[in-house]
C-alpha cells in the first residue's frame, strides 16, 4: 500500500530532530483535540436562537406591550420549531461527542445528558400538577418561566463543575438571575427577559466557545 | 542544535513519527478512557495495517493496553495508554524540552 510505504520511508529516511519532534507533538495535539473534542458552541448557539426568537415572538403576541402584534399561532410555530431543532442538535452533538470512546468521561457525558431529560420530565410533572390545582394563566406562565430557568441554571452550574469550566458555571449563575428576573418582570415582560437576557447569555456563550481554542479533556 | 543524529536519551520506541502520533492521540484521552481501533485509525489517518504494526510495538513496550470487548456480539478493540506509557510520554516530552533549552537557561532554572 502506498500510504504505508510513504510512512515507512519517512520514518527511516528522516529521523526527527528534537525541534521537529516537539512541533509534531504540538500540531498533533491540536489536531486530536479538534477532532476528538466536542463542538461545545453547538450546545449553546441553537438554544440561544430559540430563546431570542422563540420567546421574543411570544412577547410580540401581547398587543399592549408593542404596537406590532404577532398572531399567537405564528409565535407558537416559531417557538416549537426552534426549540425542537435545539433539542435535536444537542442530542446529536452529545451522542457524537463520545463516538468510539468508552470510560469515565463517556459515562459523565451520558449521565449529564440524561440529567437534562430527567430534570425536565420532573419539572413538567410538578408544574402540570400544581397548575391543575388552580393557577391563574399569568401565575402558571411565571411558574414555568421561573422554574425552567432555575433548572437550566442549575444544570449549567453542574456542567461547569464537572468540566471545570468557569464560563459555563457563570452562564449557570446568569440563567438563575434571568429566571428570577423573569418572574419579577411579570407577564408579558418575562418573555422579553427570557428572550434578551436568556438568549443573549446563551449566544454570548456560543461565541465564547467558538473563539476559544480547544482544550485537553481532563 | 538541530543536527543531532540519533538523539541519545530519547526513548526509541516513541521517537518515530508514526508512533509519536499514536502516543499523542492516546495521551489526549481523559484518564481511564479507551478508544476504539477504527476511531483511532480515523483520528490518525493511518491504514489499519500500519496502525496495528505500531500498536504492537507500543504494546510490546507495555506502553499501550489493547482490550478486546464485545458490543452486540461484534468484537471491538479498545486501545489506551498504560500508566507506564503515560510516564514514558511525559519523560519523552521533558527530554525534548531539555534538549532544546539553551545551556544558560539550564543554569538559571
Amino acid at each position: 500500500m502506498a500510504g504505508e510505504d510513504t510512512g515507512a520511508r519517512l520514518e527511516e529516511d528522516s529521523p526527527l530532530s528534537a525541534e521537529e519532534s516537539l512541533a509534531l507533538i504540538e500540531s498533533q495535539q491540536r489536531e486530536v483535540h479538534r477532532r476528538l473534542g466536542v463542538n461545545v458552541a453547538l450546545f449553546y448557539g441553537p438554544w440561544g436562537a430559540a430563546y431570542l426568537l422563540g420567546f421574543g415572538s411570544v412577547f410580540l403576541t401581547y398587543p399592549s406591550a408593542v404596537p406590532l402584534r404577532l398572531p399567537g399561532g405564528v409565535a407558537a410555530v416559531i417557538t416549537g420549531v426552534l426549540f425542537a431543532a435545539a433539542i435535536v442538535v444537542s442530542v446529536v452533538n452529545g451522542t457524537r461527542a463520545g463516538r468510539g470512546v468508552r470510560g469515565p468521561s463517556r459515562m459523565v457525558g451520558v449521565m449529564y445528558g440524561w440529567s437534562w431529560t430527567l430534570g425536565f420530565c420532573g419539572l413538567a410533572a410538578v408544574n402540570i400538577g400544581v397548575t391543575r390545582r388552580g393557577l391563574s394563566a399569568d401565575a402558571a406562565t411565571l411558574l414555568w418561566s421561573g422554574s425552567a430557568l432555575l433548572l437550566v441554571g442549575v444544570l449549567y452550574l453542574a456542567g461547569g463543575a464537572l468540566w471545570q469550566d468557569r464560563f459555563q458555571y457563570g452562564l449557570g449563575v446568569w440563567m438563575l438571575v434571568t429566571g428570577a428576573g423573569s418572574v419579577l418582570a411579570g407577564v408579558p415582560g418575562n418573555f422579553a427577559v427570557l428572550s434578551l437576557a436568556g438568549g443573549g447569555g446563551l449566544l454570548l456563550t456560543a461565541g465564547y466557545f467558538t473563539l476559544r481554542p480547544p482544550r485537553p479533556r481532563r | 542544535m538541530s543536527a543531532i543524529g540519533s538523539l541519545p536519551g530519547l526513548d526509541p520506541v516513541i521517537h518515530a513519527q508514526a508512533r509519536l502520533r499514536v502516543m499523542v492521540a492516546l495521551a489526549a484521552l481523559a484518564t481511564g478512557d479507551q478508544i476504539t481501533f477504527p476511531r483511532l485509525q480515523q483520528l490518525l489517518d493511518m491504514t489499519a495495517g500500519n496502525l496495528s504494526t505500531h500498536l504492537r510495538k507500543l504494546e510490546d513496550a507495555s506502553y499501550v493496553q489493547i482490550t478486546k470487548a464485545y458490543q452486540r456480539r461484534t468484537p471491538v478493540t479498545y486501545v489506551a495508554l498504560t500508566e507506564q506509557g503515560q510516564r514514558a510520554f511525559t519523560d519523552y516530552t521533558a527530554a525534548l524540552h531539555q534538549l532544546l533549552t539553551p545551556p544558560s537557561d539550564q543554569l538559571g532554572g
